[in-house]
């Protein structure tokens, strides 16, 4: 499937699976801006570091690193042992003397053996010194879903991250963010930088902005990607991707136009970027890969509540995870996570103000069917 | 011995360190020090020994108990004290207090106080050092309870594995807080590192300065030449309480006549000629750091929320 990411900026042709489309615009996989992002970072920076366990095997972290190892070298593209909270102290102490580490775990789970050195020491490096040190570093965390993930491979942290200072966390929703996000932080952002991809995402293929015409854009921050009236979408990684879905079935079926926001940033968004959009249209749905409570859902709520409550036509309506560990069983775990026709039935409620507002719902109700390429094993 | 220049020069750097912090304990009870505090009282030769053939290109990671390491590795004793004062002048402009001093201009790259945390920041350094060809030696300072966390363990295979140039340095005073490293060790602290396949060195009399420096001046040469990892433990005495300016040996978890041992071994306390010839130019400079402490600002209040990110 083809997704139209709105937000533009550059690609390299060689990389986008052969796939060109008409002039002014280019087809990139998921796993390919990735895969380009980590060989530019090792090709223009000699102090750039790979380091994960399996990123020099033959899947190299789902195709993001495969083959580097042999080009740049198993000392810059490193199998580690399996050693979470070690390899992340290794990696600042290299970030420290000199190196910029890009770290990857395979499921964001795993990074939860690393908190110590995540949260106690790198978060904190720099003020706790008084500004004395910077770390430097890219930790990659992929999160899981469908085909029996489960409690344990499943789990999207962004909240748990986002919630400490001194953290950048970013939820790269497409190839375009990718572009736009991993060599602008390579290049010039000085502290530690957590980014979620989603593993359902790297099959996909998404419209990008040639090399030639990129703009440098703030790595950070969040994205304006579809411009609307009646209510505004809030959403990160890959539920953007379903609120670009549903807003598009609504402008088919309703005169109910969406201005989706994609949040990108979740430990500093731009909230001038989502209160202008919230004082417009009166209403709000954020809509998050995770679990509602104490999460990114709440956070925008706060925002909200904090800056303008009175801008609100109607009470906001969050989408996320139910509040259970992720089943594996197909049946539940379809229950779990939010889908599409719920997302267009939320969004209807709340702009036309009836339960039965008599709009049709899309057939599909699973995301995962949807994103039909993602198919074990894996 | 004790009229060797060397002798003498370690002694002062020594001494030093322990006036400082008998200055501490002086002025902790005005609680213009709020910071809780380690001292090294009675283990001042660990580091004065361990840091005399480092140069300043090198590095040392160091645990909460690091006012010796910082000062024998050449950090400014003014930014130390205003640091324990709270004041913007202090080396992290007073956001560290006593547990995480650092002076990155003379390779101390910083002190924490979650136990065994910094030991793989030592070993990523090293790693560092060895990519970008840099003739640096690498120290990662722990203590005997920090042996027992996993991440040292980690740290241990990682160096080995891709042999870097890091010096695992295990000041052994006995002592977790309050419990004995029998009560906590079900292995033997030098067998176990031993079993990673790396040269261990055992160096019982921790008072010993020259003993120590000769023993890290040849252990430093070899890391330097091989770049290949090793591992140290020196055993050494805490006279003071784990935290605090005073003493414990009434509250029953050890015994006054094993501090007795150590201090008749301890050159400062058997050498009074030495520490008066030394003490008034030392006090002199303790007076000064302690007045620039006090005469500093506090930071203000846009400090709060620089350096985050
Ligand atoms: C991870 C962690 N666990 C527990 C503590 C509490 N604690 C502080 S110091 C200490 C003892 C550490 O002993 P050792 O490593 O031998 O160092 P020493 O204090 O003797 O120099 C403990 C348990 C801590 N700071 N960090
Ligand atoms: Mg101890």
């Amino acid at each position: 499937m083809l997704c139209n990411a709105a937000v533009t900026s550059r690609v390299n042709g060689q990389a986008a699976s052969g796939l060109r489309a008409e002039a002014g615009t280019e087809i990139m996989s998921y796993r390919d801006a990735l895969h380009w992002t980590m060989h530019d970072a090792l090709q223009r920076h000699d102090s750039v570091l790979i380091l994960g366990q399996g990123v020099d095997d033959h899947k190299g972290i789902f195709g993001s690193t495969t083959g580097l190892s042999q080009e740049f070298g198993a000392d810059r593209v490193m199998d580690t042992p399996l050693a979470e909270e070690g390899m992340t102290g290794v990696a600042i102490g290299a970030a420290l003397n000199g190196l910029y580490p890009i770290q990857t775990h395979i499921r964001a789970d795993f990074s939860l053996l690393a908190m110590n050195q995540i949260i106690n020491l790198a978060a904190k490096y720099k003020y706790m010194f008084g500004g004395r040190f910077d770390v430097p570093m890219l930790i990659r965390m992929i999160v899981g879903r469908s085909w029996g993930q489960g409690a344990q491979h499943s789990q999207s942290l962004q909240s748990l991250f986002a919630h400490i200072p001194g953290l950048q966390v970013v939820m790269p929703s497409s190839s375009q963010s990718i572009l736009d996000t991993y060599p602008a932080v390579i290049d010039r952002y000085r502290g530690p930088v957590i980014s979620f991809e989603h593993r359902l995402m790297y099959d996909l293929q998404f419209y990008v902005t040639p090399l030639a015409t990129r703009q440098e854009i703030d790595p950070f921050g969040s994205r304006l990607v579809r411009p609307g009236e009646e209510v505004t979408i809030v959403a990160t990684s890959i539920m953007v991707l379903e609120a670009m879905r549903a807003a598009e079935h609504l402008a088919l079926v309703s005169d109910i136009q969406c201005e989706v926001i994609d949040l990108h940033c979740v430990s500093s968004p731009d909230w001038d970027l989502v209160m202008h959009s919230v004082e417009k249209t009166g209403r709000l749905v954020v809509a998050d890969t995770s679990w509602r409570e104490y999460g990114v859902c709440a956070e925008v709520c706060r925002v909200v509540a904090e800056r303008n409550p009175g801008c609100l036509k109607a009470p906001v309506v969050t989408l996320g995870m139910q509040p259970a560990p992720c089943p594996t069983a197909k049946c539940l775990e379809d229950l779990f996570y939010p889908d599409l026709r719920q997302l267009v039935d939320a969004l209807a409620v709340l702009v036309t103000g009836k339960k039965s507002h008599g709009l049709p719902l899309p057939d599909t109700q699973s995301m995962a069917d949807v994103y039909k390429r993602f198919k074990g094993p894996f | 011995m004790e009229n060797s220049q060397k002798f003498c020069e370690l002694f002062f750097q020594a001494l030093r360190i322990r006036l400082v912090e008998e200055r501490i304990i002086e002025l902790y009870p005005g609680d213009a020090i709020q910071s809780p505090v380690h001292l090294s009282i009675g283990q001042e030769a660990v580091a004065v020994g361990a840091c005399r053939d480092l140069k300043k290109t090198d590095l040392v990671f160091c645990t909460y108990r690091s006012h010796a390491f910082y000062l024998a590795k050449g950090g400014s004793l003014g930014e130390m004290f205003a640091e324990l004062y709270g004041k913007v002048t202090g080396c992290a402009r007073g956001k560290a207090g006593s547990m995480h001093l650092a002076a990155p201009e003379v390779g101390l790259m910083g002190a924490s106080a979650v136990v065994a945390s910094t030991i793989p920041h030592a070993v990523g350094a090293a790693l560092a050092a060895k990519r970008l060809g840099h003739d640096q030696v690498v120290v990662g300072v722990f203590g005997d309870g920090a042996t027992e966390e996993g991440v040292y363990h980690e740290s241990l295979n990682f160096a080995v594995l891709h042999r870097l140039p890091v010096i695992f340095l295990c000041e052994n005073n006995g002592l977790a807080v309050h419990s004995s490293q029998k009560s906590r060790q079900g292995y033997d602290i030098l067998d176990h590192a031993r079993s990673y396949g790396l040269p261990v060195y055992h160096i019982a009399e921790g008072y010993d300065f020259v003993k120590v420096a000769d023993m890290m001046s040849d252990i430093i040469q070899r890391v330097r030449l091989t770049r290949e990892p090793v591992f140290v433990e020196i055993r050494t005495y805490r006279y003071k309480e784990h935290v605090g300016p005073g003493e414990d040996f009434m509250c029953g978890y050890r015994q006054p006549e094993e501090w007795l041992v150590w201090k008749r071994q301890d050159p400062l306390e058997q050498y009074g000629n030495l520490v008066e010839t030394f003490r008034p130019a030392i006090l002199k400079e303790i007076d000064e750091a302690v007045h620039f402490a006090m005469s500093s600002p506090f930071p203000s209040a846009e400090e709060l929320l620089r350096d985050v990110v």
